[in-house]
C-alpha cells in the first residue's frame, strides 16, 4: 500500500510504468509491435520529442513557455542544407551555424520577454509568426534536399545497432536532468519558477536567466530540428509543426506543473515515449484522420488525468 | 450605503480598468483614420458593412478568449471551435432541422462542449491550457469526421442577411455587447471578474468558483460556435479547417487588449478594441498589396511592440 502512494505520488515513475504497462500490452496483442526494428524505430521517433522537450521543460520550470519550439526546428532544417558550404567535407560549419542562428532565435525570445516585459506565450507565438514569414522569404516554399554528411551520420547510423539520435538524447538527457538537479543554475530557474519575486530579492537575476533559458530552449530545438533533418533528408515547411504541442504534451505528461517551479526531466522522457507509443497504436487501428485525432485528444485527455493532475496551490 | 458612494466606486473601477486602454484608442483610431484616407469606400454603408463582416468573426473569437482570461484561464480549441461550428450550421441547415434548428444546434455545440471542458476544468482540476489543447484534436477530429472536405449547404438568404450589404453584423456586435454588459450586472458575471483576481478571496466570500469557470467556458464555446456559423454564412459552406488562424488570432486580440493573462485584469471593450486593431492592420496591409509573407512578419512585429511599448513607457515614466 505504501508502495503504491510512492508510486502515485512519484509522477516520472508513474509515467515510465504506464509506458511499460503500454508496450507489454501492446507487445502481446498486436503483431509486430513488440518486434526489435519497431520499438528502436519508436525510440527514434522519440528521441526528437524528447530533445525538443527538453528545452521546454527548462522554460515551463521557470514558469514560462516556448510556443516557437515547432519554428526553430523548422528554421534549422531548412536553413542547415542552404547553410552548409561546399568547401567543408565535415559538415560541421553548416551545424555550427545552424545551431547559432537557432540560438540567437531563443536568445530574441528571452531579450522580449525579460527586457521588453512581453508574456513569454506572446512574444514566442509573435516569434513563430515572424519566423514563418521569413521562412517563405528565403526558401521560396520548396523542399531542400540535405548533403550535409555530418547530419546524415546523425539521422542515418546505428553504432552497436542503437541509432545515433537515441545516443545524442540520451546524452542531452545527462546533461539536462544535471543541469536541473545538480547545478546552481537549475536551483535559480527552479526559484524562479516557484516565486519569482522572492527569488529575485535573494539576488537571483530575472534577466540573466530568462535569456540564458530561451537561449537554451532554442539551441534544444534546432538540434531536434538538425536530428528530424538526418532522419527526414529533407527539409521542408511545416516539417516542425507537429513538435511544438508534443513537447508542451510531453512536459505536462511527465508531471512538470505548467504554472513552473515543480517537475524534472525524468518525467518527460517517459512522457515523450508515451506519446509516441499512442501515437503508434492509433496509427496501428488504422482510422480516418478525423477519428485519429479524436483518439489521440482523448488519450492525451485520459493521460492527464492519471499523471498530469495540478495540485492546488 | 448610499447610491453615491457605490457609483463612485463603479466610477473608480472604471477608470482604472481603462487607463492602460487609452493608447489603444489612440492606435486604433490613427488606423482607422489611415484606413478611410486610403480607402474613402468604407464611409458608405456596404463598404462599412463589409468591413464589420470581416472583423466581426475576429471580434466573437476575441471575446471568447477574453472571457477565459478575465477568468484566469486560456483556451487553444477557439479555432477548431470556430470550424465546428461552420461545419454544423452546413451540414444541419439543408437538413430536416432547418435553418433555425441549425442554428440551434451551433449553439447547443459550443454551450454543451463548452460546459464539458470547463468541467473537467473546474472540477478535476486539470490545467485549462492542456485541456484545452486536448480539447482542440478531438473537435477538429469531430469536424472532420462530420464533413471530410469543404462543401454542405448554407440558406441563400442568410448569407444576404448576415454577410450582404447590410451593416447587420455591426448590430449583432453592438446586441452581444449589450448583452455583455447586462451579464455583467449579474452576480455571475461579477464573479468571473471576482474569481480571475483573487480566487480564494472570491470563493470566502461566497462566490461559487467552480460554477463561474463552468460558465465562463460555456458562454467561451457558445461565442467561438455562432463566429463559425457566421463564417460559414459569409462564404456560403462549411470547411473542417476554417477556424485554424482564430486560435492565435484570439490570443492576440486580447492581448492587445490589454487583457492580462493571470486573470482580473482587462475590459471587454478592450479585447473587442484589440481585434479591430488587428482586423485594421490585416486589411490595410492586404490592400497595400503586402504578400502574404510580408503580413505574417509584419503581424509578429506588431504584436510584440503593441505590448512592448506600454510597458517601456510606464517603466520610462516611474523612472523619472
Amino acid at each position: 500500500m505504501s508502495l503504491l502512494k510512492t508510486i502515485l505520488r512519484n509522477p516520472p515513475l508513474l509515467t515510465f510504468l504506464l509506458v511499460a504497462l503500454v508496450w507489454l500490452v501492446a507487445g502481446l496483442t498486436l503483431r509486430g509491435f513488440g518486434a526489435f526494428g519497431h520499438l528502436r524505430y519508436l525510440l527514434e521517433l522519440a528521441s526528437v520529442i524528447g530533445i525538443a522537450a527538453a528545452g521546454q521543460t527548462l522554460v515551463i520550470l521557470m514558469g514560462g513557455i516556448d510556443l516557437s519550439v515547432g519554428a526553430v526546428i523548422t528554421v534549422t532544417a531548412i536553413l542547415l542544407p542552404l547553410l552548409s558550404p561546399a568547401w567543408d567535407p565535415t559538415g560541421l560549419v553548416g551545424v555550427v551555424l545552424a545551431l547559432a542562428i537557432a540560438i540567437g532565435i531563443g536568445f530574441l525570445n528571452g531579450l522580449g520577454a525579460a527586457v521588453l516585459r512581453v508574456p513569454p506565450i506572446i512574444m514566442t507565438l509573435a516569434m513563430a509568426t515572424f519566423l514563418q514569414g521569413v521562412l517563405v522569404l528565403v526558401a521560396g516554399g520548396s523542399a531542400v534536399t540535405v548533403q550535409n554528411p555530418a547530419v546524415i551520420l546523425l539521422g542515418q547510423t546505428r553504432p552497436l545497432g542503437v541509432p545515433a539520435g537515441v545516443v545524442l538524447w540520451v546524452v542531452v538527457s545527462a546533461v539536462v536532468l544535471m543541469l536541473i538537479h545538480r547545478m546552481p543554475i537549475g536551483a535559480r530557474f527552479l526559484a524562479l519558477g516557484a516565486n519569482p519575486l522572492a527569488a529575485r530579492l535573494s539576488g537571483v537575476s530575472l534577466t540573466r536567466n530568462t535569456l540564458i533559458l530561451y537561449s537554451l530552449s532554442g539551441f534544444f530545438a534546432g538540434l531536434a530540428g538538425i536530428l528530424l533533418l538526418g532522419m527526414n533528408r529533407q527539409g521542408y515547411v511545416g516539417i516542425g509543426d507537429p513538435y511544438l504541442l508534443t513537447s508542451i504534451a510531453a512536459v505536462v505528461l511527465g508531471g512538470t506543473s505548467i504554472l513552473g517551479g515543480r517537475g524534472t526531466y525524468a518525467g518527460t522522457i517517459p512522457g515523450a515515449l508515451l506519446l509516441v507509443t499512442t501515437t503508434a497504436l492509433i496509427t496501428v487501428v488504422n482510422a480516418s484522420p478525423g477519428w485519429r485525432s479524436i483518439m489521440f485528444g482523448s488519450l492525451i485527455l485520459g493521460l492527464l488525468l492519471i499523471s498530469g493532475r495540478e495540485a492546488r496551490r | 450605503m448610499t447610491l453615491a458612494t457605490s457609483s463612485s466606486l463603479y466610477r473608480a473601477v472604471q477608470r482604472r480598468r481603462n487607463r492602460g486602454l487609452l493608447g489603444l484608442y489612440i492606435v486604433v483610431t490613427a488606423f482607422l483614420i489611415l484606413y478611410a484616407v486610403l480607402f474613402p469606400g468604407i464611409l458608405s454603408v456596404g463598404g462599412f458593412s463589409k468591413f464589420t463582416q470581416n472583423w466581426f468573426p475576429l471580434a466573437l473569437v476575441a471575446m471568447a478568449q477574453a472571457l477565459l482570461m478575465l477568468n484566469g484561464g486560456i483556451t487553444l480549441a477557439i479555432g477548431p471551435m470556430v470550424s465546428l461550428g461552420a461545419v454544423i450550421a452546413a451540414t444541419t441547415m439543408g437538413g430536416p432541422l432547418g435553418t433555425f434548428g441549425g442554428f440551434l444546434a451551433v449553439a447547443a455545440a459550443g454551450l454543451c462542449i463548452g460546459a464539458a471542458t470547463g468541467a473537467i476544468v473546474a472540477l478535476l482540476r486539470l490545467p485549462a491550457i492542456i485541456v484545452t489543447l486536448a480539447g482542440s484534436f478531438i473537435i477538429s477530429g469531430v469536424a472532420l469526421i462530420m464533413l471530410p472536405r469543404p462543401g454542405g449547404f448554407v440558406p441563400e438568404w442568410l448569407s444576404t442577411l448576415l454577410a450582404g450589404h447590410t451593416p447587420m453584423a455591426f448590430l449583432l456586435l453592438v446586441l452581444i455587447l449589450g448583452l455583455w454588459k447586462i451579464f455583467l450586472a449579474t452576480p455571475l458575471g461579477l464573479g468571473i471578474y471576482a474569481a480571475g483576481d483573487n480566487p480564494v478571496g472570491a470563493y470566502r466570500s461566497g462566490v461559487p468558483i467552480d460554477r463561474v469557470k463552468i460558465v465562463s467556458f460555456a458562454l467561451s464555446g457558445l461565442l467561438a460556435a455562432l463566429a463559425g456559423l457566421f463564417v460559414a454564412a459569409q462564404t456560403g459552406s462549411g470547411d473542417p479547417i476554417i477556424g485554424t488562424p482564430f486560435t492565435l488570432n484570439s490570443i492576440a486580440a486580447a492581448v492587445l487588449g490589454g487583457v492580462g493573462f493571470l486573470g482580473g485584469k482587462g475590459t471587454m471593450r478592450g479585447a473587442v478594441c484589440g481585434s479591430l486593431l488587428l482586423s485594421v492592420m490585416i486589411n490595410v496591409m492586404f490592400f497595400l498589396g503586402f504578400p502574404p509573407v510580408a503580413q505574417y512578419v509584419a503581424q509578429g512585429l506588431i504584436i510584440v511592440g503593441a505590448v512592448a511599448v506600454p510597458e517601456l513607457l510606464g517603466r520610462w515614466r516611474t523612472n523619472r
